[in-house]
């Protein structure tokens, strides 16, 4: 099935992040840059609104609280920002205004994630801390709390259990950990789960290795708390369940997932280096991968067209020819320019997917949290593109059959 | 493509497609700065192994991925005196212009003849598999290059001695 | 007073930072038995290579494959081993083993290939044998089997 809306945000530079606001008729998104920018949606377009600028390294994440609307950003430069919407006192107009977070933490901020509560945030962090921020009302200012055992690498990404208490965290350690996240003066005591039942901060509640040692990119607990999935660089996606102690892991043939969300309690949405979304099914029974969002089949007649390296360059004077390739590369999405001559020659490979390049974020777009029905993804082609969940095209009729051919459940 | 040498560039491609992988990552030991991790090596964690295709003992290449930048380097067949030597006055050329050819390290790592440096913000600003056609492209046209010039050098040597000799040939 | 103070390298003293010997897996066995593992099944690899028993002979070799730093003796040995068998076969056949192959096998397959040509002055080892078996394998396990190669750090 082809994608329910395709926007390109940017010509020039990668999506690093998006988040939507509650009714998604507003985005901030990072276009690789140290400002959040922030869209609305006019008819079929997108406009740009509103800059966010207080950072001064590049932006690394952004997240939205749906119900007290208020975006959290971090980024490279080690802090944290969190905007709200507030009155300017000499114009009387709407701005973000910006509060500084003391996260106590000396390396890039990296992953920011708004508890399910918005009463807290968690900010991962290449100082190989996760900084665990919530409000304090007497000194007007968010403090953290910093999760630091037995943490030894730049975390990559964290998720807050629905509990509001356990936070998973997926670091370049290889690992993936469960950690709790409870602080007394926010939290009420969380009725045992799963994962434990005394739970005071920074008790560890699992860690689970990846297979093959690759960093652990993304990490996502299933809408009941229950199960813990996680994506590493060695091309594999893990399901825990902590309960009985398995363990099922799918060795994907094709390039690392970076990102993944969970849909229903039964499926996942992961995306990554192959630039297309694929989907996962299973229970406590087993796990596969049912499919892609991204019918790379359809997308060949109509986007598969390229134009570059037209000219036959018959023997080669290097500086033309290779140059040449390295120029058409250099000049982005020029591979979609619709109508240019096509000219297949036999090295030169192409893309068919509807992402150019790298999937860096996929985050649920519409539905409930037990039955997300849309998601959206953004990635290093400067795209955001919604996609229909159920509308996954078995990857044997992809034509990706010996590509993707390779599953094994452990 | 020669037959030959089709298994050597599908092997060095899907290899480098593989470490192609690359994210923003910026560094875990100093603040503030964001380096490329394969040439810093400090954060062991972070590299992955480095791999080796090679056809022959003159001809490989070797792959040091990491978390946000990918080392190549190439290793130019050279079988005799003559194509050593172009090929060591052609590589120096290229690298002496390294910054307009943006992925090229202007040294080559020890025992190869040249090598490249791809970050994170290359696969950002250009789209990945450009890049992979780039270096196979190269490493085609490099040996095609070296044996015309050592062709057109020979040639050259011809048409020296037989005008130089001419003058005895009256 | 030490002058190169500005040359001491700090870093090392940072004790959060994961250290190169906590990354790498060891082998389970001491070396001794691992050599003994590898030898046998050395032994078992030329019994199934006379049935004609490709399959049988590479799952032999991949699985239980030594890896790690100090068992350097068995690694050799069943890279030896390995080659044999990888140039016994015909070009035809190598995309049925390969596919008969489990997936951790394969990626055991993948490990070698680099490893092999990796090695400086292989003799029996043409270049070219280890390139038809990385096309075949790449074909079959994708470039997922190459990334795990890339960061399984149990090198064999």
């Amino acid at each position: 099935m082809a994608p329910i809306e395709v926007v390109s945000l940017s010509q020039q530079s990668p999506v690093t992040c998006h988040a939507f606001n509650a009714d998604r008729s507003q985005i901030a998104v990072s276009l690789n840059s140290n400002e959040v920018r922030i869209y609305a949606r006019q008819g079929n377009d997108w406009n740009h609104i509103d800059t966010l600028s207080e950072h001064d390294k590049p932006i690394t994440s952004i997240d939205w609280a749906p119900k007290s609307n208020r975006i959290v950003t971090s980024a490279q430069d080690r802090n944290a920002y969190v905007w709200q919407q507030t009155p300017d006192p000499q114009t009387g107009n709407v701005i973000w205004k910006p509060t500084l977070v003391l996260l106590r933490v000396n390396r890039a901020a990296t992953f920011v994630r708004w508890s399910p509560n918005e009463d807290k945030f968690a900010v991962a962090s290449g100082a190989r801390a996760i900084a665990i921020c919530s409000f304090d009302p007497e000194g007007d200012w968010w403090v953290s709390r910093l999760l630091k055992k037995p943490i030894r690498s730049t975390v990559l990404s964290v998720d807050w259990h629905p509990n509001n208490v356990l936070l998973a965290a997926g670091s370049a350690d290889m690992k993936a950990r469960v950690f709790s996240a409870y602080i007394k003066d926010v939290d009420k005591r969380p009725a045992p789960s799963v994962w434990g039942e005394k739970l005071p901060f920074n008790t560890i509640c699992g860690e689970y290795a990846s297979p093959s040692g690759g960093w652990v990119h993304s990490v996502g607990f299933s809408p009941s708390g229950d199960v813990l999935a996680f994506a590493s660089h060695d091309s594999t996606i893990n399901i825990v369940y902590p309960g009985g102690p398995a363990i099922y892991t799918i060795k994907l043939a094709i390039l690392p997932l970076v990102t993944l969300t969970w849909a229903t309690e039964e499926t996942i949405v992961a995306a990554g280096h192959d630039c297309q979304p694929l989907v996962f099914g299973g229970n406590q029974g087993g796990w596969e991968l049912n499919g892609s969002l991204d019918d790379v089949h359809s997308n060949k007649s109509s986007g598969g067209s390229r134009s570059g390296f037209g000219g036959a360059s018959p023997v080669g004077r290097l500086n033309s020819a290779a140059f040449n390739t390295f120029r058409n590369a250099a000049e982005r999405g020029i591979s979609n320019v619709p109508g240019s001559p096509t000219t297949s020659s036999s090295t030169e490979s192409e893309v068919f997917t509807v992402h150019q390049n790298t999937i860096t974020s996929v985050r649920p777009y519409a539905g409930v949290p037990r039955q997300i029905t849309q998601v959206s993804t953004s990635g290093v082609d400067g795209k955001l593109v919604v996609w229909d969940v159920n509308a996954v095209t078995p990857i044997s009729a992809t034509g990706l059959a010996g590509k993707l051919g390779k599953l094994q459940v452990r | 493509m020669s037959n030959v040498l089709r298994p050597y560039l599908a092997a060095v491609r899907s290899t480098l497609t593989a470490a192609l992988t690359l994210e923003d990552f910026s560094s875990q030991v100093v603040e503030r700065h964001n380096k490329p991790e394969v040439e810093v090596a400090v954060s062991k964690e972070v590299l992955l192994n480095p791999l080796t295709i090679s056809r022959n003992e003159n001809e490989r290449v070797l792959i040091e991925p990491s978390v946000n930048s990918v080392r190549i380097s190439i290793k130019i067949k050279q079988a005799d005196e003559i194509e050593r030597i172009l090929c060591h006055k052609f590589t120096r050329f290229m690298m002496q212009r390294a910054e307009s050819f943006i992925v090229l390290r202007r040294k080559p790592v020890k025992g190869y003849d040249i090598s490249f440096l791809i970050t994170n913000n290359h696969t950002d600003t250009m789209l990945k598999h450009k890049i992979v056609d780039f270096i196979i492209q190269f490493m085609e046209e490099v040996d095609k290059e070296i044996s015309e010039m050592k062709l057109s050098l020979n040639a050259r040597a011809r048409v020296v001695a037989e005008s130089y000799l001419s003058a005895f040939n009256v | 007073m030490e002058v190169n103070f500005r040359k001491i390298d700090i870093d090392q003293y940072d004790e959060d930072a994961l250290l190169y010997n906590e990354l790498y897996d060891t082998d389970p066995r001491d070396p001794a038995q691992a050599l003994d593992d590898t030898k046998q099944n050395a032994a078992a690899v030329r019994g199934s290579l006379a049935r004609n028993d490709y399959v049988g002979a590479l799952t032999l070799v991949l699985e239980n494959a030594p890896y790690g730093p100090n068992v350097e003796e068995a690694k050799n040995l069943n890279l030896q081993t390995l080659v044999t068998i990888l140039n016994s076969t015909k070009g035809t056949d190598i995309p049925g083993i390969v596919k008969a192959l489990s997936a951790d096998a394969q990626d055991t397959l993948m490990k070698y290939l680099y490893k092999g040509m990796a090695l400086p002055g292989w003799g029996d080892v043409s270049g070219s044998v280890l390139l038809g078996w990385h096309e075949k394998l790449t074909e079959v396990a994708g470039t997922g089997c190459i990334v795990r190669a890339m960061t399984d750090r149990k090198l064999v």
